[in-house]
């Protein structure tokens, strides 16, 4: 799990996508992985190692693959070749692979995907209780202090239905934590969001990200980017074309197809 | 009587195409309403009715044996309200529901709209008797009605742990069995009769369709193929054939497959009919449930690292469920009022039997009188049916359907 590639000569150390950023040691690896529905190939030969602690943020234009590549982290998608390694763990057809790497990771989606017809300390728990088996009032004080974490205790008995969309991301969130995950993925956690409520949730973000949280953030944000990115990595037609620092990426691109995209959105 | 003409002319006579639809439809009602009125309260000859209103509610259950039917009536009585206690203490405590406090206005114009029907038939099927005993059993049930409720939530409010209650579960689901064995211990099933086993045979099979539904639904959503195979060959399978002619055969041909003697008794027959006939509609019924929720749902939980046993049961199910009430309630009270086919297809002595057979009494022979019987059993069934549909709604609006 070592990087297998020298510094790049140029002094962007971490433009090169098998060199991972945070405290170096690879906590996530992905080697070659190619991802096919039906004829289109919605990732091809994708090789990454994201590091302990770094926050990596996933950007592209859509179709490119973005939420395809994450979303194979945690095998709600089934790579077709290549390997991939969460924290020592491989992903096969093992379904006992398959939970281990799930609990280990958190998911938090771009429509929320809260469970509707509990309520909002409830779907906190439900895993807590159900899979790391904690009894029902440790559970309830964990799921209480991470409500105090995203800034929502008082929400703690109302249904999501009851909430707005910024709140109901937040307790998303919250219900990720609550299993300790060591990687969290976002699946454009912003995307869904009347525009005064996104920034409710990236400050959180901001603060699991200053905690040292390994992080995957696929968004469209790019002053989260800029500010909170170890690295950067831009995706075009299921293909990593380039990765860099932030800064690296926002004064100098390499690639004419990451000029082009930033030139569009900027 | 300003406003009466101004409310008249925009809501009847807005136009004259309006004006004469009102005045003809207006006549038809009137009418027909007249009609009615008259034949309940003047033409109708209702001794016939009164005479054998014990053969209609319970058939030919011994007499000896009424009070034990009327203690399981008591009991279920208090049963019901305590797990209406213990339901409600429940929902105060996470928080979905008000506290009441005490006896209010609104409180009983909740019950008032809940129950008037039920009410005014039992107020009129107790007018019809000419025994004390059905008005001690109606008292007694009322008063251990109104003691389970209050001492419900006595119950509901414990914390308790998981043995706990799953204890007072089996507990609670065991009152029915006993007092179904106290009965029979009087009086077999083979010898019940009228409304009371078209409702016997209503409850069994509704108890044990529900699971069989939701096993079969879940059943041709399944990986396997036999598992899928074998159920969705069941449920077309019994779609496709009349419920009449099922009941036909569970009659006729059991013997053919089961010596005499091991053979079930009819009413047996009749719920195991009952139960895999509405079972394959439940099962088409979840299943649309299963299909209304969406896929992020089952994403979310997979995410959290649920086993997939635990995504379907705690987080798939209970949506797929609550999305279909409606329909789920809706086969329930078709269920019911087929269990008049089981009169004719099985000569079962069920209500509706009941009420073709008395016209052929010597007193009553040949006086007409099917309209009587025949409108008192749809008043019994009606009764049953726009209960139970209301009562659907309402939970349906407590678990929040449609909103979200």
């Amino acid at each position: 799990m070592t990087s297998t590639t020298a510094p790049e000569p140029d002094g962007t150390v971490f433009a090169d996508a098998t060199r991972a950023a945070g405290t170096g040691e690879a906590i996530i690896v992905l080697e070659g992985v190619h991802k096919f529905f039906d004829d289109f190939e919605a990732l091809h030969d994708i090789n990454l190692h994201v590091g302990r602690q770094e926050v990596m943020v996933v950007i592209g234009p859509s179709g490119s693959g973005k939420s395809t590549l994450i979303r194979c982290i945690n095998r709600l998608e089934e790579h077709d070749r290549g390997r991939i390694v969460v924290d020592g763990t491989e992903l096969t057809h093992d379904i006992r692979n398959i939970q281990e790497v799930r609990r280990e990771t958190g998911m938090v989606f771009q429509s929320f995907n809260l469970f509707p017809h509990l309520s909002v300390l409830d779907n906190i728990t439900l895993a807590p209780r159900n899979v790391r088996k904690l009894p029902k009032a440790k559970a309830e004080a964990e799921a209480m202090e991470l409500l105090e974490h995203v800034r929502i205790p008082e929400q703690a008995k109302k249904y999501p239905g009851q909430l707005s969309g910024g709140q109901q991301q937040r307790v998303a969130i919250a219900r990720a934590l609550a299993m300790r995950p060591k990687v969290m993925l976002f699946d454009e956690p912003t995307s869904a969001l009347d525009p005064e409520m996104i920034n409710e949730v990236l400050d959180t973000m901001k603060d699991l990200a200053s905690e040292g949280m390994t992080m995957i953030v696929v968004t469209h944000e790019m002053g989260f980017a800029r500010e909170v990115a170890d690295r950067v990595v831009f995706m075009a037609e299921g293909q990593i074309v380039e990765v860099g620092t932030p800064e690296h990426f926002f004064t100098d691109p390499r690639e004419d197809r990451t000029k082009l995209f930033l030139s569009q959105i900027l | 009587m300003n406003a009466v003409r101004i409310w008249l002319r925009r809501n009847l006579f807005r136009t004259p195409v309006d004006g004469v639809v009102t005045v003809v439809f207006g006549a038809i009602s009137v009418f027909v309403v007249w009609r009615l009125v008259r034949f309940v309260l003047v033409t109708g000859r209702w001794d016939i009715v009164r005479v054998n209103l014990r053969l209609l509610m319970i058939g030919r259950f011994p007499a000896a044996h009424v009070p034990r039917l009327a203690v399981a009536i008591v009991v279920i009585a208090a049963w019901a309200g305590l797990i209406a206690g213990i339901i409600r203490a429940r929902q105060v405590r996470a928080g979905r529901a008000g506290v009441y406090v005490g006896l209010s206005v609104a409180r009983v114009r909740d019950l008032v709209d809940r129950f008037w029907l039920a009410g005014v038939v039992v107020v009129l099927l107790l007018a019809l008797t000419s025994t004390p005993g059905p008005w001690i059993t109606t008292g007694l049930a009322l008063l251990a009605a109104v003691l389970g409720r209050l001492a419900g939530p006595l119950i509901g409010r414990l914390q308790l742990l998981a043995v706990g209650g799953a204890m007072l579960f089996i507990a609670l689901g065991a009152v029915p069995i006993a007092l179904f064995v106290y009965v029979v211990d009087g009086a077999g099933v083979t010898e019940w009769g009228g409304f009371l086993l078209n409702m016997f045979l209503a409850l069994c099979s509704m108890v044990l369709c529900f699971p069989i539904g939701v096993l079969f639904a879940l059943g041709r959503r399944s990986k396997l193929p036999l598992i899928r195979l074998v159920s969705t060959l069941y449920i077309e399978l019994v779609r496709g054939a009349p419920l009449f002619v099922l009941l036909l055969l569970a009659n006729s041909a059991l013997q053919f497959f089961v010596p005499v003697d091991l053979a079930p008794s009819k009413p047996t027959r009749a719920i195991i009919v009952f139960t895999f006939f509405t079972g394959a509609y439940m099962a088409e019924i979840v299943r649309g449930g299963l299909q209304s929720v969406p896929r992020g749902q089952v994403e979310a939980a997979k995410a959290l690292g649920l086993s997939p046993v635990r995504q379907t049961a705690l987080v798939v199910l209970p949506q797929a469920l609550r999305n279909v009430i409606p329909a789920q309630i809706g086969q329930l009270i078709s269920l019911f009022k087929d269990t008049t086919l089981a009169g004719a297809a099985m000569s079962l002595f069920e209500l509706l039997n009941v009420a073709g057979t008395l016209t052929s009494q010597p007193e009553f022979r040949g006086q007409l009188l099917s309209p009587e019987t025949l409108a008192f059993a749809a008043l019994l069934f009606w009764t049953v049916s726009y209960t139970m549909s209301r009562e659907s709604q309402r939970v349906e609006r407590k678990l929040g359907v449609g909103t979200r």
